[in-house]
C-alpha cells in the first residue's frame, strides 16, 4: 500500500501534472495561433479588444447574470466554480505540498474555513448533478460526458475531506488517499482533454465569437469551386 | 420579399421540381449522395474559411448549462428539447466533433458510430429554419456561444446541397441571375415608374415638387433600400425623400438605376451569396462614384453592408450609413423641423436585431422619435436585450411557416406589443415590418406598424410647402 501510495504521489503526480500544465499550455498555444491565422485571412481586422476583454472579465464573476436564466443552477454554478478552484490551491495541507515541491508559498486557509469551503463544493456540485438529472430541460440536454465530468470532478473532494476527516470515513486512511490522489491526477487527465478545458479556453471564448465570424473574401467562391464535382446544381445558390 | 413580386421567377425556376418535404418548399434538392455531398461541403467551407476554429471551440465549450433556455423565444413558446438552442447546435457540432476531429474520430471507430446520416440532414434542415439567428442567446451564454453564426453556417452548407426555402432561393436566384437583377423582380424602368408615382404623391401632399435624384454622379450618398419598399413602403420611401429633401441634401444623394436592392439573403444562409451580393452594392456605389453607401430602413440589409462591405468591398468599399443615422444628424444640426402635434397617439419602438443586438443603432433613432412623438412608451425589454419580432433570419419570407411565425418566434414579440398600449409600433426594417403587420393581424392588436420615416412624413414641416394640419385634413 505504502509503495503504491509513494509512486502514485510520486513520479505518477509528476507526469499527469506535467500533462495538465503542457496540455493546457497547448490549447493556449493553437488558440492564439488559430486567432492570429483567422485576422490574416480577412480584412475586417478592427477587433474590439477592449470590449471583448470587458465581456470575458464580466463572465468572470457573472453575478449580474444570475437572475437572468436558470438562477439556483446559476448561483450554484457560480459557487461551485468559485470553491473548487480556492481549495485545492489555498488547503493548507496542499500549500504545505507546494511549498515542499516548489519552494514556494501563500497563505493557506484556517482548518475551519477549509471545511466549509469543501463542503460548499460537494453540496453545490451534488446539486449541480441532481438538477442535471431533474431539471427538465437540463435533463433533455445532458448526456454521458456531462455527468461524468461533474462526478470526476466532485470525487476528490469528497475523497478528500474523508481524508482529512477519518473518524467518519467508510473507507481507512490509507485508501481514501489514494483514492482522493488517483482522482486528482484524473482530473488532470480530463482537464486538457474534454470540455473541463474551458478553464483555460473561457479566456477565448468571447474572443472567438467575435473573431472567427470575421469572413474570408472569395471563400464562396473557392467552396463552389471544390465542390464543382459534385453534380450541378449547387452553383445557383 | 413580396410574394406578387416573386412570382415571375417561381416560373422561369421550374415549378415542376419544387418540392415540399419540410416545413417549406424547396428547389430541385438534391436527393442521391446527401450524406456525402454534405460532408464534402462541411470540408470545403471548413478548408477556406474561419469556421473551423469557431467549431473547435465551441465544440469544448457547449457547457449544456441550460442557461440560453430562458432567452430563446422559441423554446419559451414550444418548450420542445428540439428548440433548445445548445440542442440545435448540437446537430452541427457532432458532425464536426465525429468527421472533422481525431479524437471524434477515434470514439466513433470504438462505439461503431455510423457518423452522419439521412435523418440528421433532415432534422438540420427543420432545425436550423426554426431559429431566427436573433443571437438573444448569446447573451446570457456563459461560454459566448453564437447560435445563430452556428444556425447560419448550417444553412450554408444545407444550401450546398440546395435544401433552401423555396422563398429564399428564388429571390437570389432573380438577384444574382435574373433579368431585373433585384430581390423583387423590379425592373429599372418599373423603378423609375414608381418614384415618378411617389413624386407625385408628394407633390399632392406637400404642394411643392420634390423628385428623388436618379443616376447623379459623384453624391455624397449612394441609396439602397430593400428593394421590397418600393412596391410595399411607399410611406417610408417618400418620408425619406422629404427628410433629405429638408435637410437641404437633396443634391448629395441619388438613387441608382444599375442596382438598388439593399436585400442580401446571404445574409441568412449563404457566405457565397453575401459575398456576391455585397459586390453588386459596391460595385453601383463606385458606378456612381458616391462617396458613402446609405442604407434605408432595413435591418439585416444596413447589417450586411455595415459589416461586409469593408470584408468583400476590396478597394472600392466606402462606409456605410443607416439612414436613421443620417436623420439623427440632420435632426441635431437642427435642420429638421418636426411639429410636435401631429402624432399624439402612443408609439413604441421595435429593435431590429440586426441593428440592435450589437450595439449599433440603439438610441438614434428613439430620440428622433421622443423630439416629435409626445407619447413614447417602451417595449420592455428592449435595446441589445429585445425580442426578435418571429421573422428574423429570413424566416419571413418563408410563407409556409407563417403559422410558426405568428404562435411560436412571434409570441413574446406580440405579448410585448399589446403590453404597451401604443397606436404605433415603429419598426425601422422591412424584414420585421412584415412580420409585425402579421402579428398584428393573427393577434388581433389594435395598432399599426409604419416605419419611422412615414411618422417623420407626416410631421415634418418644410418651409414654403403645406403644413402637417393641412395634409392631415387633406
Ligand atoms: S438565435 Fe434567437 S431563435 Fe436562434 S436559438 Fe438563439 S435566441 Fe433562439
Ligand atoms: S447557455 Fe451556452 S453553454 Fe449553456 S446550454 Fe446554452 S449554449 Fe450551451
Amino acid at each position: 500500500m505504502t509503495e503504491t501510495l509513494d509512486f502514485v504521489r510520486g513520479p505518477l503526480f509528476l507526469m499527469t501534472f506535467g500533462f495538465l500544465v503542457l496540455g493546457l499550455a497547448r490549447h493556449v498555444f493553437l488558440r492564439t495561433f488559430a486567432v492570429v491565422r483567422a485576422l490574416r485571412r480577412t480584412p475586417c481586422r478592427d477587433v474590439p479588444w477592449g470590449r471583448v476583454a470587458r465581456k470575458t472579465a464580466g463572465w468572470f464573476l457573472p453575478v449580474r447574470h444570475v437572475l437572468r436564466g436558470a438562477p439556483l443552477m446559476s448561483m450554484a454554478s457560480i459557487v461551485f466554480h468559485v470553491t473548487i478552484l480556492v481549495v485545492p490551491v489555498f488547503l493548507a495541507q496542499h500549500v504545505f505540498l507546494w511549498h515542499r515541491g516548489l519552494g514556494l508559498s501563500w497563505p493557506a486557509l484556517a482548518a475551519g474555513a477549509a471545511d466549509f469551503l469543501t463542503l460548499t463544493a460537494l453540496g453545490t456540485g451534488v446539486f449541480l448533478f441532481l438538477f442535471r438529472m431533474v431539471d427538465r430541460t437540463a435533463r433533455h440536454m445532458s448526456r454521458f460526458s456531462d455527468y461524468f465530468l461533474l462526478a470526476a470532478v466532485i470525487l476528490p473532494f469528497a475523497s478528500g475531506y474523508f481524508a482529512l476527516h477519518p473518524e467518519g470515513s467508510p473507507l481507512p486512511y490509507e485508501t481514501m488517499l489514494l483514492i482522493h490522489v488517483l482522482s486528482g491526477e484524473l482530473t488532470f487527465l480530463l482537464l486538457p482533454t474534454t470540455k473541463l478545458a474551458h478553464v483555460v479556453l473561457f479566456l477565448f471564448d468571447r474572443a472567438s465569437t467575435d473573431i472567427f465570424w470575421r469572413f474570408v473574401p472569395g471563400a464562396g467562391d473557392r467552396v463552389a469551386e471544390a465542390l464543382r464535382g459534385s453534380p450541378k446544381g449547387a452553383e445557383a445558390s | 420579399m413580396s410574394q406578387t413580386a416573386t412570382e415571375p421567377a417561381v416560373a422561369r425556376t421550374g415549378r415542376k421540381t419544387t418540392a415540399r418535404k419540410y416545413p417549406w418548399y424547396v428547389i430541385q434538392p438534391v436527393e442521391r449522395d446527401r450524406v456525402r455531398r454534405f460532408l464534402e461541403a462541411f470540408a470545403a467551407i471548413l478548408r477556406y474559411t474561419n469556421y473551423k476554429p469557431l467549431l473547435d471551440q465551441y465544440v469544448r465549450s457547449s457547457a449544456k448549462c441550460s442557461r440560453c433556455t430562458a432567452t430563446c423565444p422559441v423554446y419559451e413558446a414550444t418548450g420542445d428539447p428540439r428548440d433548445i438552442p445548445c440542442n440545435r447546435s448540437a446537430l452541427l457540432l457532432d458532425v464536426y466533433r465525429r468527421h472533422f476531429t481525431i479524437s471524434g474520430w477515434m470514439k466513433a471507430k470504438l462505439t461503431g458510430d455510423p457518423g452522419l446520416t439521412e435523418a440528421t440532414i433532415d432534422e438540420m434542415a427543420r432545425s436550423f429554419y426554426r431559429c431566427t439567428a436573433c443571437k438573444r442567446c448569446l447573451l446570457e451564454c456563459p461560454m459566448g456561444i453564437d447560435h445563430g453564426l452556428l444556425t447560419h453556417l448550417g444553412r450554408w452548407i444545407l444550401g450546398e446541397l440546395r435544401i433552401v426555402p423555396k422563398g429564399l432561393e428564388i429571390a437570389t436566384i432573380e438577384q444574382l441571375h435574373g433579368e431585373s437583377g433585384n430581390t423583387s423582380a423590379i425592373l429599372p424602368h418599373a423603378l423609375v415608374d414608381t418614384l415618378e408615382f411617389l413624386e407625385e404623391e408628394i407633390e399632392e401632399m406637400f404642394g411643392i415638387p420634390i423628385k428623388y435624384p436618379v443616376d447623379r454622379m459623384d453624391r455624397e450618398y449612394a441609396f439602397f433600400p430593400a428593394v421590397s419598399d418600393f412596391l410595399m413602403e411607399p410611406e417610408t420611401l417618400m418620408g425619406n425623400l422629404v427628410t433629405i429633401y429638408a435637410a437641404g441634401d437633396n443634391d448629395r444623394w441619388t438613387i441608382g438605376t444599375g442596382y438598388y436592392d439593399g436585400i442580401n439573403y446571404g445574409l441568412f444562409y449563404s457566405d457565397h451569396v453575401l459575398e456576391r451580393v455585397v459586390k453588386k452594392v459596391v460595385a453601383e456605389a463606385a458606378r456612381l462614384r458616391a462617396k458613402k453607401i446609405l442604407i434605408g430602413e432595413c435591418g439585416h440589409a444596413s447589417r450586411s453592408a455595415k459589416e461586409f462591405v469593408p470584408v468583400f468591398g476590396g478597394e472600392q468599399a466606402r462606409p456605410v450609413v443607416n439612414i436613421m443615422e443620417y436623420t439623427w444628424e440632420k435632426l441635431e444640426e437642427g435642420k429638421l423641423d418636426l411639429d410636435p402635434d401631429i402624432v399624439t397617439e402612443p408609439v413604441t419602438y421595435h429593435d431590429p436585431c440586426n441593428i440592435a443586438r450589437s450595439g449599433w443603432i440603439l438610441e438614434k433613432p428613439r430620440e428622433i422619435l421622443k423630439s416629435f412623438c409626445r407619447n413614447f412608451v417602451e417595449m420592455i425589454p428592449n435595446r441589445t436585450e429585445n425580442y426578435c419580432c418571429g421573422g428574423g433570419g429570413g424566416t419571413v419570407s418563408v410563407d409556409e411557416i407563417h403559422d410558426f411565425r405568428m404562435s411560436v418566434a412571434g409570441r413574446k414579440k406580440a405579448e410585448q406589443m399589446r403590453a404597451t398600449g401604443a397606436k404605433y409600433v415603429v419598426a425601422p426594417c422591412a424584414n420585421c415590418k412584415k412580420q409585425l403587420r402579421e402579428l398584428i393581424e393573427y393577434h388581433e392588436l389594435d395598432m399599426q406598424c409604419v416605419g419611422l420615416h412615414d411618422l417623420i412624413l407626416k410631421a415634418i414641416r418644410i418651409p414654403g410647402a403645406k403644413p402637417p394640419e393641412a395634409r392631415a385634413e387633406g
